[in-house]
């Protein structure tokens, strides 16, 4: 027995070890600190820190470090803008010329005062290397009247405010950073920064986390019930944030499975906060392979889809069904543009008006691995057109794999293409619907390969009118959108709600806009009670 | 020795090689554009024109593979096409994560299954071999990402004992952040004297160190038994007991002596697997360590980090072969004589 006892020593050892170790342990959480820090947990990434160069999910910091000169409010606001590093703006008649006022008093992070030549070379250095450069397209040249007004010119007309309102190049810096940057492109790429909005960045660890700490000196002053000091952990799965959540790690969950957000709804400790964004899911025919070179063969397949299944399995019900390409909100959204409803009998009707009856055909449809809700509804999908005769072969493709397959030849690309888009500022008609379905010789986003005149006439004709004539401009894109239901080169499934849940120490409110996809805004954020 | 070092030294940067190679090449056939996972899908057609040229893909791939390999060999192991970041450094950053994890979970691994596996042989057929033969099977079937979101929710969520994910409390890091100086959190914050940090780092420890520690720990359990059977059943152990001699004297130093080679392997093996393991873990748990890396650079297929992962990779498993050789030539007079 002795000699047992011995034996089984180093476990015991080892289980005593564990249990004082542990016992001496509470769960941070229960100990938190500072109520004036926010812990967030994200999938946002970091793929640059340039503010110039920016065009993915870095957006969400950028946000809450720099500031552009106007923003869009959501809809329903009794003005489509605010202000933002501009206090006042105008056009010319002809629209060709717009003036900004900027607001007085601001200062930089570095301590530089904002002045009309920092917005100027901001916005030239975006015109010329920023990432989304082509949204500055009509400037022809920015000039600065004196240091508080800031002139752009046009090459035709368009309602700057849009652009300027844009989550993606339109940041203002500081001279210092982007003398900086021009010397040296990887300037900002430790994790320098130089913007006027709340927030500084603290401290960064790549794939890790981001600490924003407060801009003491915010034009916008700060109430005690704000965040001082925000950390963003960046969680990839969204099982783990909502486990960081629950155990009381994080305040804010950014992405949780969506399965589950109806269950912590439930849990008197947390509140979901969820909004209007312009995030959409839709997918393209590719017009060039046959059968899908056939319209009457798009339109059937069209009817066939599921959309109200799609929205329960692949939004979990956080969205509402699309009418085309544009989501809800966000101009030239129109709630009288037609939509697919999924109608089985007219699917085969119009199958075999196309030759193909009885369907007896076969496709290859792709989605982004990484996307969870593609995962869900895509096999709603295959289901749904077995139903009507048509094999659908299901690949899970990592995005750049499905990109790659799209771009290289359309005759050999996949039949049908899911994807998840957004505008890259509030403009679905120049956006959207440009991008996606306009042709040109080679295509960029227009994954269905579609060429229609008509459709290209409208598009570029509304465009034209948005600078001076928005209704007209309005109407237009109606129209097209219209030809493009029925041209049916793609089909448009839902546009996603932006939730995310929180504990309830945490006032959420005026932290989404429709307009900021992937952003939360932390200054608007305050403690509850 | 020496000679047996110098062959298989060469061998092992010929199979490095081989394995370089091989991933570049594979990379490479991928279908997917790296001048689009740099830049982002929304840019257009010139700046991507513009980034393959500046990124040196528009070359033959044979002067991209020699032009890589030198740079290797210079240290320079590229940048992450996705966070524009140096891959040595990056790898370096988050490698005593991964490390600390692995060597507390193989030190669990060894001190549990070692003991409890020469325990389950001495009591053969008892409760004890029998709790120690079903632990190990649960231990080596039940998946490690399973085990690891089991754990979080009875000690995180349900009990609210442990943490469920991160290295550190985000409070802890922004409000009274642990020294950098190793880059191993228990060791950091004790030369800092960081008490309280050092309890938070320890307490995000226990979870993940579990969950990678009990696979190694059921299969080293399961082998040292085995082993220790197989020795106990000797006739020499039989003639050291008639002869008198205590039963830890057998045990400690005759039997598990003999039955350490296999016992090696294992753990050698088992080590192997950690490395493997932690990629799991570290999803689970959050943990910044190179696992949480290697996902994202191969969901990404951000290339010159997945080459990076590999180079890493294939240099640990081929040292850890050629240690575990070396001891067993150690333990094994016979091998040393071979």
């Amino acid at each position: 027995m002795r000699n047992t006892w011995k034996l089984s020593t180093p476990l015991v050892a080892v289980v005593a070890a564990l249990v004082i170790v542990t016992a001496g342990f509470a769960s941070p959480a229960r100990h938190s600190s500072s109520t004036a820090l926010l812990r967030v947990a994200t999938t946002a990434g970091v793929t640059t820190w340039d503010p110039i160069k920016s065009f993915s999910t870095e957006v969400l910091y950028m946000a809450n470090i720099y500031e552009p000169l106007v923003y869009a409010n959501p809809p329903g606001s009794s003005k489509p803008f605010r202000a933002g590093l501009a206090t006042n703006w105008g056009r010319s008649k002809d629209g060709k010329t717009w003036t900004f006022t900027l607001r007085q008093g601001v200062k930089f992070h570095n301590g530089e005062k904002l002045t009309a030549q920092a917005v100027k070379d901001s916005l030239d250095a975006a015109r010329k290397r920023g990432g989304a450069s082509f949204i500055w397209a009509p400037v022809t040249s920015i000039t600065t009247p004196n240091d508080y007004t800031v002139v752009f010119n046009l090459s035709y007309s368009y309602p700057m405010t849009l652009v300027a309102a844009s989550e993606n190049g339109a940041w203002i810096v500081c001279e210092e950073a982007l003398k900086a940057a021009a010397a040296d492109p990887n300037y900002f790429e430790s994790g320098k920064e130089c913007g006027t909005g709340p927030y500084t960045l603290k401290s960064y660890e790549s794939g890790k986390q981001v600490v924003l700490a407060q801009n003491k000196d915010y034009w916008g002053g700060w109430k005690n019930s704000q965040f001082k000091n925000v950390v963003f952990q960046i969680t990839p799965e969204a099982i783990v944030q909502q486990q960081a959540l629950q155990s009381g790690q994080v305040d804010v969950a950014g992405s949780v499975p969506v399965e589950n957000i109806a269950k912590l709804a439930r849990n008197p400790k947390f509140k979901v906060t969820r909004d209007a964004s312009s995030l959409n899911y839709l997918g393209f025919f590719n017009t060039k392979r046959p059968p899908l070179d056939n319209v009457l063969v798009r339109r059937a397949l069209a009817y066939a889809i599921p959309y109200k299944d799609i929205l329960t399995v692949g939004a979990g019900g956080f969205g509402t069904q699309s009418r085309s390409a544009v989501p809800k909100g966000i101009f030239p959204y129109s709630p009288t543009t037609p939509q697919y409803t999924q109608n089985l009998v007219k699917a085969k009707a119009l199958l075999a008006q196309a030759g193909h009856k009885g369907g007896g055909f076969s496709l290859d449809l792709t989605y982004a691995a990484e996307n969870s809700a593609e995962g869900r509804f895509a096999p709603l999908i295959k289901d749904a057109f077995k139903k009507i005769g048509v094999t659908v072969n299901v690949k899970s493709l990592l995005f750049n794999q499905q990109w790659k397959l799209a771009k290289d030849d359309p005759s050999k690309a996949q039949d049908i293409f899911l994807l998840l888009y957004w505008p890259t500022y509030s403009d679905a008609g120049s956006d959207n619907l440009w991008s996606l379905f306009h042709s040109s010789k080679k295509p960029f986003f227009n994954l269905s390969y579609i060429n229609s005149p008509l459709y290209d006439k409208l598009v570029d004709g509304a465009g034209e009118l948005l600078g001076t004539d928005k209704k007209a401009s309005q109407a237009m894109y109606e129209k097209a959108m219209i030809s493009l239901q029925g041209g049916a080169a793609g089909f448009f499934l839902y546009d996603a709600d932006a939730v995310f849940v929180a504990s309830k120490s945490v006032n959420t409110t005026g932290a989404l806009n429709i307009n900021y996809p992937f952003v939360q805004f932390i200054y608007a954020m305050q403690q509850a009670g | 020795m020496w000679h047996f070092l110098r062959r298989r030294l060469l061998a092992s940067l010929l199979t490095l090689f081989g394995i370089t190679t091989i991933t570049f090449a594979l990379a490479r056939v991928v279908p997917s554009d790296p001048a689009v996972v740099y830049i982002g899908p929304l840019a257009r057609p010139d700046e991507i024109a513009r980034v393959t040229k500046e990124l040196g893909l528009d070359r033959p791939l044979y002067k991209q593979y020699l032009s890589y390999m030198g740079d290797l060999f210079q240290g320079d192991w590229g940048r992450s096409l996705a966070s524009k970041e140096s891959v040595l450094g990056t790898i370096a950053h988050r490698l005593p994560a991964t490390l600390e994890l692995i060597f507390l979970a193989m030190t669990l691994a060894v001190v549990v299954g070692i003991p409890l596996g020469i325990y389950a042989a001495y009591r053969k057929g008892g409760a004890p071999d029998l709790g120690a033969r079903v632990g190990s099977v649960v231990g080596i079937s039940m998946p490690v990402f399973w085990l690891g979101l089991l754990l979080q929710v009875l000690f995180a969520e349900w009990l609210g004992l442990l943490p469920a994910t991160g290295r550190l409390s985000l409070e802890m890091s922004v409000l009274d952040p642990i020294t950098h100086i190793t880059g191993f959190y228990l060791f950091d914050s004790l030369v800092t004297a960081n008490w309280a940090g050092f309890r938070d780092a320890a307490s995000h420890l226990v979870l993940p160190t579990i969950t990678l520690a009990a696979y190694p720990a059921a299969l080293i359990t399961r082998m040292t038994r085995a082993a220790m059977l197989d020795v106990l059943g000797q006739d020499y152990i039989r003639t050291a007991r008639t002869f008198g001699l205590g039963e830890r004297l057998v045990l400690w130093r005759l039997a598990l002596r003999n039955a350490m080679p296999t016992t090696l392997t294992v753990s050698g093996l088992s080590l192997a697997y950690l490395v493997t393991g932690s990629f799991f873990v570290e999803i689970v748990f959050n943990w910044p360590g190179i696992g949480q890396y290697s996902t994202s650079a191969l969901l990404n297929l951000d290339y010159p980090a997945i080459m990076g992962i590999t180079v890493l990779g294939a240099t640990v498993f081929l040292f850890i072969n050629l240690v575990v050789d070396l001891l067993q030539a150690k333990l094994d007079p016979r091998i040393r004589l071979q």
